[in-house]
């Protein structure tokens, strides 16, 4: 079957969504999280309710604050 | 011929490696500090007890799941991320900024630590002009490949 051929709005609009979509996926990856990784490279969520999470995520956080207070 | 990475220069080696690392801290298997990046000797020991307990979360955290302890961690938080690897010898950990790759961060860390058990080092490669002019050599293009090249375990 022959590709229909696109014009120059819908190329545009294809460029557009691409774009969005990469917006949107960086926003999804910083949105806070804590991810494990086993050796094999197969990433595990743990999620927010989970035993520790909580206690994770402040440890992470006074990293940050003790880099950012020398920067 | 390229110098051993020494523990104490582990962290700093990651911070070349990754602009986006605001910070490192390197580990031994006890949990004492054996090395930090270059700005952070001050902090390199509040950083290192920070990352030891972190690990010891995350191994909390994980203990009734049914797979294998966890290698890496990743943790966002808003303003940054933290990330960190481990071996049975080392636990390197990087304080990263805002919208690292974590994917790269992930393969820096494991590369650095690959290094520090005997791996091969990691290459930068270098632009002709400062390659001196010879012959070119199948040697000379492996010792240009860009990607590090990890030690088998």
């Amino acid at each position: 079957m022959k590709e229909k051929r696109k014009g120059p709005l819908s190329r545009a609009a294809g460029l557009a969504e691409g774009m969005a979509a990469t917006v949107r996926r960086m926003q999804r990856e910083r949105e806070p999280r804590v991810l494990v990784y086993d050796p094999t490279g197969y990433a595990r969520l743990v999620q927010p309710e989970a035993r520790g999470h909580a206690r994770i995520m402040e440890l992470a956080e006074e990293m940050l604050s003790q880099v950012a207070e020398s920067e | 011929m390229a110098d051993t990475l020494t523990p104490e220069r582990a962290a700093e080696r990651l911070r070349g490696l990754s602009a986006d690392v605001r910070a490192a801290v390197l580990l031994d298997a006890a949990g004492s500090l054996a090395g930090a990046s270059e700005d952070d000797h001050e902090r390199g020991p509040a950083l290192g007890e920070l990352a030891r307990k972190l690990f010891e979360e995350v191994d909390r955290a994980t203990r009734d799941w049914d797979t294998e302890p966890p290698e890496q961690v990743e943790v966002q938080v808003p303003g940054g991320a933290v990330f960190a690897s481990r071996t049975p010898r080392w636990t390197l950990v990087a304080v990263a900024k805002r919208g690292a790759l974590a994917s790269l961060m992930l393969y820096d860390l494991r590369a650095v630590l690959g290094e520090l058990e005997g791996g091969p080092p990691i290459r930068r490669s270098v632009s002709a002009e400062e390659r001196a002019a010879g012959p070119a050599t199948e040697e000379h293009a492996a010792e240009e490949l860009p990607m590090p090249e990890l030690g088998g375990e």
